[in-house]
């Protein structure tokens, strides 16, 4: 344990290694890994943010679903009034045209009544005229008698 | 018997006498010339002083102290530099993410011990404690293998590998800091507030002897321990070797093996704490120094 002129030496040495770590190795290392810090910081932020997106864009996706059920269940409760309507308004319309064709058959019934009443009444004229005739072996007078005739078919 | 013995003692002493010394090369004031001690190097004659180490004054080196120190740093500090180089910002490699670990945790040590805002902090904290750290490693290498390896190729008869174990590297480190921790004190305090501090306030001129102290204090724990775990050694060491001096110390060699592991093992932990130690002192008094009380 001597100390002597080593120590000079030492005493360089240190401050040569001091200055080459101050100059070259410690800063160009902090350089890298504050510039891995940023890059991580920034991938957890982008992380997080494209998490947030998600939830958003699930929520969005979820409302829509939402909308799109209600706008069919309208779209459902809309179509079955419609076809309540559709039914009534087939239902009247049907009733009306049979109404219609009742009518238009009870006006033929009784339009082909009269037309055979009318012939009928014609042929009981006819048939009375000509019995009556026979009765009395002569001819009436057609014009004569028509009037009690017409009364008397009328009162048939 | 006691022949034996007492050779034995002249050889224990030798030897550990021989592991303390380092290989120095100075100025040799009876022959007025440059060279290395006495006897320490057989490669040339031309280099050979006349003076042995304790001959030479202040103006010698130890060439194996600064030739392992620069080694181990230029080691150290290229392999940073080369991966740092290398290093990309993206996903890092194997290498890449140790060398990011070690800044990190110094990193974390700077920061929260220094609250401060100079730069210089951390690189200084980083430099000296890979630096020891290194340093320190070469204790756990076998105490025999640098003076095997010196002896049996390259004619150099004493070589230390261990720098911690030679005062002046923990003594120039722990000087680089006090240089530091003057500078920001006045820096912060001004001229006249350090000098007050330091001869007045609160306990007078025993302020200036524990500035000192603490300095020297710094250097003396790194080297204190580091030397004491040489020591240890190099006694495990001559109680290993009696195995191959003589039949009757054979059962040395089991104790030896069993003392030698266990210290290894536990000098794990005081090469990796002594450099953290440094280190977080040397943050430590900056931050003191550069903080106003």
């Amino acid at each position: 344990m001597n100390i002597n002129a080593t120590f000079f030496a030492e005493l360089i040495a240190f401050c040569i290694f001091v200055f080459i770590t101050y100059r070259y190795i410690w800063p160009s290392m902090a350089d890298i890994l504050e510039a891995r810090r940023i890059e991580i910081a920034d991938g957890l932020e982008a992380a997080s943010q494209s998490k947030r997106q998600l939830e958003e864009a699930k929520e969005e996706s979820l409302k829509i679903v939402e909308g799109a059920k209600s706008e069919a269940s309208t779209l459902i409760n809309q179509a079955g009034i419609r076809a309540d309507q559709i039914v009534d308004e087939a239902k009247t319309q049907a009733g009306d045209e049979a109404k219609k064709i009742k009518e238009s058959a009870e006006s033929d019934i009784q339009q082909s009544a009269n037309k055979a009443k009318d012939v009928l009444r014609d042929d009981v004229a006819a048939l009375v005229l000509a019995g009556a005739g026979k009765i009395l072996n002569k001819e009436i007078d057609e014009k004569a008698n028509k009037q009690i005739v017409d009364d008397l078919i009328n009162e048939l | 018997m006691a022949k034996e013995t007492a050779n034995n003692l002249v050889e224990t002493s030798d030897y550990i006498g021989h592991h303390l010394v380092n290989l120095t090369y100075g100025w040799c004031e009876k022959t007025s010339s440059w060279g290395f001690a006495h006897h320490q190097q057989d490669i040339s004659k031309s280099l050979d002083s006349a003076c042995d180490v304790s001959e030479m004054g202040f103006w010698a080196f130890h060439i194996d102290t600064i030739f392992m120190s620069v080694f181990l740093g230029v080691l150290v500090f290229g392999f940073f530099g080369l991966v740092n180089r290398s290093a990309k910002k993206g996903t890092p490699g194997k290498l890449q993410n140790f060398v990011e670990f070690i800044h990190e945790f110094i990193g974390t040590a700077v920061s929260a011990g220094y609250h401060g805002t100079s730069k210089l902090i951390a690189p200084l904290a980083f430099a000296s404690c890979l630096w020891i750290l290194s340093w320190n490693l070469m204790d756990l290498l076998p105490v025999e293998m640098s003076n095997f390896f010196g002896q049996a190729g390259s004619g150099i008869n004493y070589f230390k590998i261990l720098p911690t174990a030679d005062l002046n590297a923990p003594l120039a480190l722990a000087a680089v800091v006090m240089v530091l921790v003057t500078y920001f004190s006045i820096n912060t305090h001004g001229l006249g507030g350090f000098l007050k501090e330091l001869f007045i306030v609160p306990l007078g001129p025993l302020e200036f002897i524990s500035f000192v102290s603490k300095h020297v204090a710094l250097a003396l724990r790194l080297y204190g321990n580091l030397f004491a775990g040489e020591m240890i050694f190099i006694l495990i060491a001559i109680m290993f070797g009696q195995f191959f001096m003589s039949f009757s110390q054979t059962l040395w060699f089991f104790p030896g093996l069993i003392l030698n592991l266990a210290w290894a093992l536990f000098h794990i932990l005081i090469v990796a704490l002594q450099a953290y130690i440094f280190m977080m002192l040397t943050i430590a008094y900056l931050n003191l120094a550069s903080s106003k009380h």
